[in-house]
């Protein structure tokens, strides 16, 4: 069968219609890809771009082709890209960076293959490429994320690390602490006791840890403690207990507060038995000294009465003013005698008194009558408010009262100027009676209020006005009136005056006071 | 002032014996589509239309030959329509060059400056058009300068701007600058037997 050739012109028709079809289908393929490529000449000249390059690189057609590549590379990169390219045909994946029309450098994977023609002389290469912007960024954040996340960690490890520093410094000074310590947990179970306290007790932390109030209770080394700080651990503040012979113990209960919440209970345990044994030597001293003292202070009292009293024979008036001024010299010190001598007894718990169930006002007015000469003396306007119902009677110590009663109204007389006002009121209370003395005088300074009732204490504006006086007569009587169980208090301004008062319980109160007895 | 062209003068041109490639036109379209959009290449169709011409872009193919008076018709109606000056024209063939299928299709062979300007350069317009004869005359590359002369050639004024910028395009596909301008020493419009451009590069 013959094979017959086409005609010559149909068949370069055809051929011009598939060149055409070929011709769409490439322009179109390089318009649609959306990777960035261009052809290199083999004197590195930009021949072709797409699109895709044209838009990332911000150049329009004409002014990118035919541009040398070093325009939109950098040089160094670019010369390493071709060489390696004419060496090995082809790069794979190659980052660096191509530069935008405005300067801009943007991060990007080059890939190359070279391009020959039908005589495989080297015509030039071409590129594509991937931007790396997103990538680039995403690392960088990841980066930046890892770091922040080590620079956390790095904080965290040293905010570790100090807080153990911290927390064996604490656990260090606890172990040291001179006092002994005991830590309660919220449920009032022990958490921490400390070496000190463990030398109190004489007992192994390990069989302490974790026991509860009510268990610790079973340890008969606790009791003393147990019985001050009860079962519910409240808050208190230096309350003295003996643990044993020549071990006396000072305890004070601390709520632990972490965030206005309770976490826990501290309990200090502060050894105080040198101290109380050197103010048991102190008032065995002052007791033994008063007592001595008194001795031939009474002796010259009879005698300088004797001499007053004529019974020695006349003495002139000079002689009678000289003896007259020793003999109240020597009543003073006689007075402070006494008053040592009654705070020794309290302190040493001898202060016993004889309660007898008596109406109050009459034991306040011969206090009140002992001193008409001086009030009236100082012309001081003086007021006795009675109750207009009768006053229940008190169980009361009449003398140790009347020193008590005499003590307040001394101070508010002598601490009056002529011409005040010194009012004493009683009235009834709830369950007890109230005494009061008001003054109008010098009144306590704000700073020196909290020391009233404490030894020897003596304001500093009635210490310029008036040299004498023992600073103890508050001490004494606000210990005689705590021991009847009643309670003492003051109200004052300087300047203006002041008013002391205390209560005493009625009988029922007074009644269950007496079983501590 | 523009000068409005009469049919008269389409046919005129139109009657010009010779072809050329379909992807002059191509080039042009591209030019215009980026320049005008598809409004303006609609105008320049109308313009034809009313020339007498009917012509449809679209409808070019790149590798068809076509009558070289249609291709200088369409040319000017261009520069008529869009009022475009004599630099437009230079634009337009600097960036035929980079757009131009044939030209694609050659950068296989530019391997080097002397191969390009002495033997593809008569290729390329042999591939372009069946009139006129591109001849290099000199090539030098220490001073930068190339001379080359066109016979034959006397279809239009318009293309001695046309082709200078073609021919700095084609030079920036083979040399690395960006600075190519050219002269146009001789013009068989102004009497001389042939064109010749002096193309400089820095």
């Amino acid at each position: 069968m013959e094979v017959k050739e086409g005609k010559k012109e149909d068949k370069t028709e055809v051929l011009l219609e598939d060149l055409v079809s070929l011709e769409t289908y490439a322009r179109d393929l390089f318009t649609f890809l959306p990777l960035p490529v261009c052809l290199i000449s083999s004197i590195g000249i930009i021949l072709e771009a797409n699109p895709a390059l044209e838009k990332i690189t911000g150049y329009q057609t004409e002014e990118i082709i035919g541009k040398p590549i070093d325009a939109i590379f950098n040089k160094q990169s670019i010369k390493e890209l071709s060489e390696q390219t004419f060496k090995e045909g082809f790069v794979r994946a190659k980052e660096m960076d191509v530069l935008t029309k405005d300067g801009k450098k943007i991060p990007i994977r080059a890939s190359t293959v070279l391009r020959k023609s039908e005589k495989e002389e080297t015509i030039g290469y071409f590129v594509g490429f991937f931007d790396l912007t997103n990538i680039k960024r995403k690392e960088r954040e990841l980066q930046n994320a890892q770091t922040a996340l080590l620079n956390m960690l790095e904080d965290a490890a040293k905010d570790r690390k100090m807080a153990e520093d911290a927390k064996n410094e604490t656990l260090m000074i606890i172990a040291n602490f001179a006092d002994g310590l005991l830590v309660f947990d919220k449920e009032n179970k022990v958490s921490l006791i400390n070496p000190k306290a463990i030398e109190f007790f004489k007992i192994k932390s390990n069989n302490i840890i974790g026991k509860s109030v009510s268990e610790l209770n079973q340890v008969p080394a606790f009791n003393p403690l147990i019985k001050i700080i009860g079962a519910e651990l409240t808050e208190f503040f230096r309350k003295e207990f003996t643990l044993r012979k020549n071990l006396v113990l000072e305890a004070t209960a601390l709520p632990l507060i972490e965030e206005k919440e309770k976490r826990g209970t501290l309990v200090v345990l502060h050894d105080v038995t040198r101290e109380k044994l050197i103010e048991k030597m102190k008032t065995e001293f002052v007791s033994l000294a008063a007592h001595q003292l008194r001795t031939p202070l009474s002796a010259i009292k009879w005698t300088l009465k004797m001499l007053l009293d004529g019974d020695l024979g006349e003495i002139t008036k000079e002689q009678r003013d000289f003896v007259e001024k020793t003999y109240q010299s020597n009543e003073r010190m006689i007075s402070l005698i006494n008053d040592l001598l009654n705070v020794t007894r309290i302190e040493e718990g001898r202060y016993l008194y004889k309660p007898q169930l008596s109406q109050i006002e009459k034991v306040i007015q011969p206090v009140i009558a002992s001193y008409q000469d001086e009030i009236k003396k100082k012309k001081i306007k003086f007021d006795f408010k009675k109750p207009k119902k009768k006053l229940p009677k008190v169980k009361i110590d009449i003398e140790k009262i009347k020193l008590a009663i005499q003590n307040f109204l001394d101070n508010a007389i002598k601490y009056t100027p002529p011409g005040g006002k010194v009012t004493v009121s009683l009235r009834s209370i709830e369950k007890g009676i109230e005494f009061q003395v008001r003054d109008t005088g010098v009144g306590i300074p704000e700073d020196q209020r909290d020391r009233v009732f404490t030894k020897f204490f003596r304001a500093t504006n009635v210490m310029r006005m008036e040299t004498e006086g023992s600073g103890l007569g508050l001490y004494i009587a606000k210990n005689i009136i705590e021991a009847h169980g009643g309670k003492v208090g003051f109200e004052s301004k300087e300047g203006e005056g002041t008013t002391f008062y205390f209560t005493l319980p009625v009988e029922e109160e007074f009644r269950e006071f007496l079983k501590n007895f | 002032m523009k000068q409005e062209l009469t049919k008269k003068q389409a046919q005129k041109l139109m009657s010009i014996k010779g072809e050329v490639r379909g992807v002059t036109f191509k080039t042009d379209i591209e030019y215009i589509l980026r320049e005008k959009g598809k409004e303006g290449l609609k105008k320049v169709e109308q313009e034809l239309k009313r020339l007498g011409v009917n012509l449809k872009y679209n409808d070019i193919n790149t590798m068809t030959f076509y009558p070289v008076g249609l291709r200088a018709l369409s040319l000017l109606v261009i520069k008529n329509t869009f009022n475009y000056s004599d630099d437009k024209i230079k634009e337009m063939g600097f960036f035929a060059t980079k757009v131009s299928l044939i030209i694609k299709l050659f950068t296989r062979y530019f391997l080097s400056l002397q191969r390009v300007f002495f033997k593809e350069a008569p290729r390329i317009w042999r591939k372009h058009w069946t009139i006129g004869e591109l001849f290099p005359v000199e090539l030098n590359e220490k001073e930068q300068y190339a001379i080359l002369r066109l016979k034959n050639f006397n279809l239009h004024p318009i293309y001695c701007y046309y082709l200078g910028g073609y021919f700095c395009g084609v030079l920036q596909l083979i040399v690395r600058s960006d600075r190519i301008t050219f002269e146009e020493t001789k013009c068989a419009f102004l009497g001389d037997e042939y064109h010749e451009y002096l193309i400089k590069w820095k």
